[in-house]
């Protein structure tokens, strides 16, 4: 069903399109794409949710200015869901991995088979961190090594050593205080706020489905990268949230993306997504390119790890369908599971979902990543991304370990990183290239504020709007 | 050249250390942490360099173990301290498998 949504009463009175309405010229639609496909794709692909959401400049001020970074960390971060880490971090009881975000740190650390709870990472005597930031470990109890006042797994008070010195210390009073801990789909998400919605209402119905649909739980993470950006933490989000840079940005992708006739869908206040369709040119390159070109250019993505075949059209193929049947044998095989149900579209075409404020999911099968920005609490001007590559876990069962961060200095291409696909690399490289002149830019312009398109930025809007009703709450 | 320093000692029969277990022991005196990361075996100082606790109730990663008692964690290859508490390296030992039998050269 076609859920596409307009805000009524904005058309003008010369027939003209409601804003937001229009989409590229000449170009078949996302829908029309997929409806073409050999194998049908699932209801949550051949859906729409766009909303028009205004057409108002974003204020540069909110990426240039240190005021506004402060704001946000006492205000949104201490307030959403944040993904702290994957179940598969923390497997035992006693496992624990330290997620950071700005100043603030917590413990996530699973205190049962079924219960994991998230720990403000800070000795309650003299505020020594427990366990040291980007680390994970076993442990029955978390004792500082500044005193040695220990806590239990389940954050009781465990020892005040010299206990005779502290009669004012109550054990009972002293268990570590927590955040709120969800999961979903093998994630585990943490909220600082007690009073916050849950997880299912804050990501809303439609959206709890579609991670049922996607069963991320039975995935791992295979490869995990790291890298310091030169920019605002908004600005690299906001960069992944749109295939509109496509063409300048990432010529060598355009052959074999529909960047101009990609959808965009918002959902609620928290997630937004975009379905980039793959094996078909450009709108941009029409009558520029053959079916052949579009074969011959086509970017692997992780697929590309897998090894490829020989890529031939045949008679009267199309590129979409050769590459959709040699993704489908290819994920087969290193799988050994049976993909013929599988949609073309969930094999071929990008699916970039946000969950607010800083996580990018990304459920297709040849393009399964999931982004993770941070600000650098000491850097307005900088921020932390990671790329995580997940993949099924090996049908005999087993759960591979999570890979290790690879930590790239700020001055290495993402191509270094060992396992990286070299033509994503490449890609990545070419965005952190764009962030460090936007930041630049931004300082240096005399203009007040960004611009945005109606419908392929609309994801950058969405996330705005976000950004304001967490920093300046109605009163 | 002291001979015995190039001496392996033949310490445990490989199939009592499958993948992801460690074994303590002593050898010569020192105290020594056996460990089988996805079939690599480590051989390394079962003291922790920051608290001299031992480390063979710690966690093993993708190439590092975790001290359990205040959470420090060493690259088992090369015993460097990989984050705080600790700063110093912990001594690792060369490690082989001959005729089934795991020997360590201490």
């Amino acid at each position: 069903m076609n859920t596409r949504t307009l805000i009524p009463g904005i058309k003008n009175a010369s027939s003209e399109p409601a804003k937001g309405e229009q989409r590229c010229p000449g170009a078949p639609s996302t829908q029309d794409i997929v409806a073409s496909d050999k194998v049908r794709a699932p209801g949550w692909v051949r859906s729409e949710s766009y909303q028009f959401l205004g057409d108002q400049d974003i204020s540069k001020d909110r990426y240039i200015d240190p005021a506004f970074a402060r704001l946000e960390m006492d205000t949104l971060w201490k307030k959403t869901w944040q993904f702290a880490c994957r179940e598969e971090h923390i497997p035992e009881v006693g496992d624990y991995h330290v997620y950071d975000i700005g100043r603030f740190s917590f413990i996530v650390t699973r205190v049962a088979p079924t219960e994991i709870r998230a720990y403000y990472n800070a000795c309650l005597h003299r505020g020594t961190k427990l366990r040291a930031s980007g680390t994970e470990g076993n442990t029955d109890e978390f004792k500082c090594s500044f005193h040695g006042w220990s806590w239990k797994l389940d954050g009781s008070h465990q020892e005040t050593v010299c206990h005779w010195d502290f009669p004012h210390v109550d054990p009972k009073d002293f268990s570590l205080p927590q955040a709120r801990v969800e999961r979903l789909g093998g994630f585990v998400f943490i909220n600082m706020d007690l009073s916050a919605p849950t997880l299912a209402e804050y990501l809303g119905p439609e959206i709890k489905a579609h991670f049922d649909a996607w069963k991320l739980e039975n995935r791992y993470i295979y490869l995990h990268v790291a890298k310091r950006l030169p920019c605002n933490w908004k600005l690299a989000i906001e960069a992944f949230m749109e295939a509109y840079h496509v063409i300048e940005t990432h010529p060598q992708v355009a052959v074999s993306n529909g960047d101009a006739n990609s959808q965009y869908d918002v959902y609620g206040e928290h997630v937004n997504r975009f379905i980039s369709p793959l094996g078909v040119l450009s709108p941009h390159l029409y009558g520029k390119h053959t079916e052949e070109d579009i074969l011959k250019q086509f970017t692997l993505g992780d697929s590309g790890a897998l090894g490829g075949g020989e890529r031939s059209l045949g008679k009267n193929g199309s590129a979409r369908q050769v590459m959709a049947d040699m993704f489908r044998g290819m994920f087969e095989k290193a799988t050994n599971t049976d993909l013929s149900g599988v949609s073309d579209s969930e094999l071929l075409d990008c699916y970039s979902y946000t969950v607010f404020p800083n996580t990018f999911l990304f459920p297709g099968i040849s393009l399964p990543m999931v982004y993770r920005f941070r600000p650098d609490p000491s850097d307005h001007r900088k921020c932390l991304y990671e790329v995580l590559f997940m993949r099924p876990v090996p049908v005999d069962g087993s759960r591979p370990m999570p890979a290790e961060p690879i930590r790239l200095r700020d001055d290495q291409s993402f191509c270094e990183a060992a396992g990286m696909d070299a033509g994503f690399g490449a890609i990545l490289d070419q965005d952190t290239d764009n962030l460090v002149l936007q930041q630049e830019g931004l300082e240096a312009s005399a203009k007040p504020g960004i611009t945005l398109g109606n419908y392929q930025e609309i994801r950058v809007r969405h996330f705005e709007l976000a950004i304001e009703k967490y920093v300046k709450p109605k009163a | 050249m002291n001979p015995h320093k190039l001496a392996f000692t033949r310490v445990l029969p490989a199939s009592e250390l499958p993948p992801n277990a460690k074994k303590p022991l002593s050898i010569e005196g020192k105290a020594i942490l056996l460990c089988n990361v996805n079939g690599q075996l480590h051989a390394i100082s079962n003291v922790c360099s920051h608290n001299d606790k031992p480390l063979e109730r710690g966690r093993l990663g993708n190439g590092w173990i975790a001290c359990p008692t205040h959470g420090a964690r060493f690259d088992l290859a090369t015993g460097n301290a990989l984050c705080l508490p600790a700063t110093k390296p912990i001594a690792t030992y060369e490690v082989r498998v001959v005729e089934d039998w795991i020997e360590v050269l201490v």
